[in-house]
């Protein structure tokens, strides 16, 4: 679909030029002589850019562009302001309303037409969806069949009819392709792609020559000057269309970064003239139009600070001598300006004085020049000023792309080192693992060597206790008459110590399995382990009198084996410790800790143990009674703690003598 | 005529001390005496030389730590052998090792005794096996498992 443009202007004037040139762009447009009949048409049809006059006979323009700009339906927009020169306030206020553009009267229509351009792809998508092809020809036939056969091939079409004006575009539009003619008044083809390859910014743009002449080496100059595709205007355009698709394929790729966002030396510049003459401001806006600049006229110093504040330019041109802020302070002003400083700016003076040029250039002017009827040195001097802002920009361009790519570079390294460093790491965790699984399998040699120890020792050291004991036993009774009382008396220390030992052999074993057994975790409940555990102990000592309060359902996860051993040993340990009681109590409960965690505790009120000693109760072979007051042989509690610590747990113990014990654990 | 026991036992001090306790029980059955595993399954199976005792032990002690073959490995041959694999065997032994245990029923022993360390405690023992396996347990009939020899019975006391 077209772009449409929306022109509010009450000059019949303007809206027939401006409409002419929109259209021959393909841009179709709608024209409204008065704000009122401009809120219409937006109301009714929804428009790409709008181009606004200031002055309007019903309304200030200014107003439409605040309303429009307020109304979210219309706020996406772009408007380009058109304004008579003079009226700087205007153009201040206008960017300040929110003019996406503004463009001093009288206008250029390139310029106006290429920006209108410009707006309409930023008001639609920001990009172009469609490829774009600009065709340079000065033959408007051949422009018409060209861009209609172009279009039905699916591109968007820019036309333009000189070679000055194509470059421009070209540098506006940044198109796709160019199709260029070869044979045109003023610069040529060859001349048009010569200054394209000389651009920072276009040099890479895909061109095609086009040409009527029959000359033998016309091919060979078009590839000389720099063209990707000569063809001659023979009048098939199937063949320009496949030609421009096997240009467009090929140059497909990423374009080059830095042209992307560069500025090219060819596009429309945008000057701000500041004297206090109008004559002479008239004068000089006239002459620079001529070579398709942009003019803003200033009237003062104040005037053009103003502006500089709204609007960005290209260059400034500043009048020396000036009622109120004087040309030098203006220049003083705007050279002290972070975001102006780097804008050319040129002296303009009428005297020559040698002292004025030292003030001029110490004030930061970037040139000085004499006025005169003469423009031609103005113009020659203004270009090489923009020109050489040019080269700085692309330098600057340039020295940020190196300065990119060294830190790119940088970051490679450092994203090279970090990968080395955790090569590195990772190897030092390989070597720790390939330690660990060392050590792991020394530690499993060493549970089997473990194993097999407690195997033997199972076996073999019990077996002369037998015969110890065995024939202890057949001594006495078989030379019961040989043998006085004392001597039947040691007999009975010998059957004593052998049954010990067997027994410390039997819970030494039973200590070594709680520490290599597998662990099996499940849920458990603990009240009713202890209640069976309590009913065996009663079945053995049928004599006792022991009451065993059990709080119902506490519940732990822990291996079944283990916990079962734990619970024996500390039952055990409470019924072997309230022997003394006519009736015992033992209790079986869960409570919080200080830490607000629960723990469990099996209490009695049995001989209890001196606090003094309560860390070595939990010593293999520590024994805090005679094992003629209660027999064992001191492994119990510490098999005890060492099941608590199997589950990562902690257990403890309070007690007083002949007051009891009670024992906590959790985990 | 009772029928024996055979006691597999390389210890001689175990043996002495399983003699008595069997004679403190009044338990006057022959006793065959086996010092190693070789010697045990010579017996019960015939070796190169020497046929099988016959008539057949009534009931094996068998102990597991034995020099050349052991314990679990007399054990595994009886049970393979037809003529033998219903031989009541009771592995009496010192530990109580859980790999023994598992290993002693998976190879099909009848009984696991411990033998205690106190020699009371193990004259008890003996006397409950005896009892037991030679005087309640109806043995099954010698050589049903072979398949021969149907018209044996089996001796009571």
């Amino acid at each position: 679909m077209k772009p449409r443009a929306l022109i509010v202007d009450d000059s019949i004037t303007v809206r027939m030029d401006l409409k002419d040139s929109l259209e021959e762009a393909g841009i179709s447009v709608a024209l409204s002589a008065t704000a009122a009949a401009a809120r219409d048409a937006l109301a009714r049809t929804a428009f790409d850019v709008v181009i606004l006059d200031v002055m309007l006979p019903d309304a200030d323009g200014l107003e439409l562009l605040r309303d429009l700009k307020s109304d979210p339906a219309t706020a996406g927009i772009p408007v380009m302001l058109l304004s008579s020169e003079g009226e700087v306030r205007d153009r201040v206020r206008g960017m300040a309303v929110g003019a996406d553009e503004y463009l001093g009267k009288p206008y250029n229509r390139v310029q106006v037409v290429s920006r209108t351009r410009a707006l309409c792809r930023k008001g639609r998508s920001q990009g172009r969806e469609k490829r774009l092809v600009l065709v340079v020809d000065d033959s408007p036939s051949f422009r018409g069949r060209i861009t209609e056969a172009l279009e039905e091939g699916g591109y968007e079409v820019a036309e333009a009819a000189n070679g000055e004006d194509g470059l421009r575009l070209a540098a506006e539009l940044r198109p796709d392709a160019m199709l260029v003619d070869q044979q045109m008044p003023g610069l040529d083809g060859v001349g048009v792609l010569r200054m394209l390859r000389a651009d920072a910014a276009l040099r890479r743009l895909p061109c095609l020559l086009l040409t009527a002449s029959q000359e033998p080496d016309a091919e060979l100059r078009a590839l000389e000057s720099g063209a990707d595709a000569y063809l001659p205007k023979s009048g098939e355009t199937d063949l320009v269309l496949a030609k421009l698709a096997a240009l467009l394929r090929s140059g497909a790729g990423p374009r080059d970064p830095g042209s992307e966002t560069g500025t090219s030396l060819l596009e429309a510049k945008r000057v701000l003239a500041v004297d206090d003459s109008p004559s002479y401001l008239a004068e000089l806006s006239d002459r620079l139009r001529e070579d398709a600049y942009d003019v803003i006229g200033a009237a003062s110093g104040e005037d053009a600070l103003q502006l500089l504040a709204a609007q960005s330019v290209d260059a400034i041109l500043l009048d020396r001598m000036m009622p109120g802020l004087s040309g030098q302070e203006t220049c003083r002003r705007i050279k002290a300006n972070p975001s102006w400083r780097d804008i050319p700016l040129l002296l303009l003076t009428a005297s020559q004085d040698r002292q004025d040029v030292l003030d001029g250039i110490q004030a930061g002017a970037d040139d000085y020049i004499i006025k005169s009827d003469d423009f031609n040195v103005l113009k020659a001097r203004l270009k090489a000023q923009l020109r050489r802002r040019q080269f700085e920009d692309e330098n600057r361009v340039f020295r940020e792309r190196i300065l990119r790519q060294e830190m790119e570079a940088l970051e490679m390294q450092a994203v090279k080192e970090l990968a080395e460093s955790r090569a590195a790491h990772i190897a030092a965790l390989e070597e720790n693992n390939r330690e660990l699984s060392k050590a792991r399998e020394e530690a499993l040699a060493l549970a089997k060597e473990l194993e097999s120890f407690s195997y033997s020792v199972s076996h073999d050291l019990r077996a002369p206790l037998r015969s110890i004991d065995g024939f202890s036993l057949a001594l006495m009774e078989d030379d019961a008459e040989r043998l006085d009382e004392a001597g039947m008396g040691h007999l009975r220390r010998i059957r004593a110590a052998t049954q010990r030992m067997g027994q410390l052999i039997d819970d030494m074993l039973g200590l070594a399995k709680v520490s290599r057994k597998e662990m099996a975790l499940e849920d458990l409940d603990l009240s009713d382990m202890v209640r069976r555990i309590g009913e065996e102990l009663a079945a053995r000592e049928p004599g006792r009198k022991v009451r065993l309060d059990v709080q119902p359902d506490l519940r732990l996860k822990g291996d079944a084996g283990l916990v079962r051993i734990l619970l024996e040993n500390l039952l055990n340990n409470a019924w072997k410790f309230t022997k003394g009681r006519d009736e015992a109590h033992i209790a079986f409960f869960a409570e919080t800790t200080a830490e607000g965690n629960p723990a469990f505790t099996l209490r009695d009120d049995g001989a209890g143990f001196d606090m003094a000693y309560a860390h070595k109760l939990f010593g293999v072979f520590q024994r805090l009674h005679s094992a003629a007051e209660f027999p064992g042989t001191g492994v119990g509690l510490a098999t005890v703690s060492r099941i608590v610590g199997r589950h990562r747990g902690r257990i403890w113990a309070e007690g007083r003598p002949g007051e009891g014990a009670a024992f906590h654990f959790t985990w | 005529m009772e029928r024996s026991i055979l006691l597999v036992e390389d210890n001689p001090d175990d043996r002495a001390l399983t003699m008595r306790a069997l004679q403190k029980n009044q338990m006057l059955n022959p006793v065959l005496i086996a010092e190693d595993g070789v010697h045990a399954l010579e017996i019960l199976l015939g070796g190169p030389a020497s046929a099988p005792a016959d008539p057949p032990p009534a009931l094996v002690l068998l102990d597991l730590k034995l020099p050349k073959v052991d314990g679990l490995e007399v054990l595994k041959a009886v049970r393979s052998d037809p003529r033998t694999r219903l031989l009541p065997v009771v592995v009496l032994t010192s530990s109580k090792e859980e790999q023994d245990l598992v290993a002693s029923y998976r190879l099909g022993a009848n009984s696991y005794i411990r033998k205690p360390v106190e020699f009371t405690k193990f004259v008890e023992a003996v006397r409950q096996l005896g009892l037991y396996w030679l005087v309640l347990n109806e043995a099954p009939p010698a050589g049903a498992a072979a398949g021969g020899s149907p018209e044996r019975g089996v001796d009571h006391d």
